[in-house]
């Protein structure tokens, strides 16, 4: 196969078998090409004759040795990691834990705070009853020691009942003070004495206008 | 471990496959049988790029470390040999900008190595001049070179290598060797 010059790049590119015969006898009559053709193989001569190598014996134990540091170094990254991470979890589960006990503690003050507060109200509420029963007590005692119709005597015997059941339910009370049951059961009691008081002294100054 | 040469190219992947789950997994073995059977061009390659041994003998070592880190994401899509050679060239690249940063490049005193070639016939002077082309040419193209016309590789393993299609290592190929052609005569 005959070629031009301006074909000899086509079959530089190729670099086939025939492709590199075809161009060598082409510049067998072509003085320019043949100097581009022998610089061509020159350098892939030089450059296949640069493979290199040489002997070391301390480069593979240098290699191992490397490997192993990155093995046990990789070891230890994993190690350290997995202790701050539980470190991390185990901090993290404290403050939250403590944020809670904090919380909860302050919730319960709060609560008792308020049941203690609540506890003096009624308190107060039964102290004003006790006072008023007392000054009650003492204009109607003198009429009802000397209880002299059925309705006297019978107001006589309310109120002595009335004075066991209070001073049970007062027992009670002692020994849970926060017993709310217990604490309406005594008001009712009070405001019950209260008013049969009451209708002793009125009951009393009807009879004496009669 | 001793390994036989796979007779198929699936043959291959699964040897590959095993071979880069092995190192993975640290068997030091495997990388000894790696390095008795790819050490060689791993270092000529290095050399090549660098042109020094102790260099050279680093890169390889460092080749090996990040071998071991990214064994377990060797796919098996390319070969092992050019997956490890593609490791060899991106670290010396490394080397490579790490010096141009420090340093101008030393030249290579060619008579202090006691590297031995494969060829040892051939004329040092057109060896370092040829060396001093290559040294001028940008990274790309002078791997193709040197993977092709000193390493021996295919066109299809330096484009794995590179990351390049076999096309445009061949056409890579043409355009180097044109651009050495020219200068050739003029460094002689």
């Amino acid at each position: 196969m005959n070629i031009t010059c301006n074909q000899l790049d086509d079959l530089l590119f190729d670099a086939g078998e025939l492709a590199m015969t075809t161009a060598d006898r082409h510049a067998d009559g072509c003085a320019s090409c043949r100097e581009k053709l022998d610089a061509w193989k020159e350098i892939s001569d030089v450059a296949s004759s640069m493979q290199t190598t040489w002997k070391n014996d301390m480069l593979w134990p240098r290699i191992e040795r490397s490997l192993r540091d990155e093995r046990s170094r990789s070891v230890r990254t994993w190690s350290w990691q997995w202790a701050a991470a539980i470190l991390l979890t185990v901090a993290l589960g404290a403050t939250a834990w403590y944020a809670l006990r904090v919380r909860n503690h302050e919730a319960s003050f709060d609560q008792d705070i308020l049941r203690v507060s609540a506890l003096d109200d009624v308190e107060r509420a039964e102290q004003v009853h006790v006072e008023a029963i007392a000054k009650l007590e003492r204009v109607a005692e003198p009429k009802l020691d000397e209880a002299s119709t059925p309705l006297m005597v019978s107001y006589k015997e309310k109120l002595m009942l009335l004075d066991d059941a209070i001073a049970e339910c007062q027992a009670n009370i002692e020994h849970n003070r926060q017993n709310a049951h217990l604490r309406k059961q005594l008001l009712a009691m009070y405001s019950e004495k209260q008013q049969t008081l009451r209708d002793v002294l009125r009951e009393e100054s009807t009879h004496e206008t009669h | 471990m001793s390994l036989v040469l796979p007779a198929s190219d699936s043959d291959r992947n699964t040897d590959d496959r095993q071979l880069a789950a092995a190192c993975a997994a640290g068997d030091t073995s495997v990388f000894e049988e790696i390095y008795r059977r790819f050490g060689d061009r791993m270092k000529s390659i290095a050399w090549n790029h660098l042109g020094n041994i102790s260099d050279a003998e680093d890169v390889v070592q460092e080749a090996f470390l990040k071998v071991h880190r990214a064994a377990a994401t060797f796919t098996g899509e390319a070969s092992l040999s050019t997956w490890i050679y593609r490791i060899v060239v991106n670290t010396c690249y490394d080397v490579l900008r790490r010096r141009r940063r420090r340093i101008e490049e030393a030249p290579i005193d060619e008579t202090t190595e006691t590297a031995e070639r494969t060829a040892p016939n051939v004329d040092d002077a057109k060896r370092i001049t040829l060396r001093k082309l290559l040294n001028e040419l940008p990274e790309q193209r002078r791997s193709v070179f040197e993977l092709f016309e000193i390493e021996g590789l295919s066109h299809a393993e330096i484009g794995e290598i590179l990351g390049i299609t076999e096309g445009n290592s061949k056409w890579i190929l043409f355009a180097t060797k044109k651009e050495l052609q020219a200068k050739w005569k003029r460094n002689q």
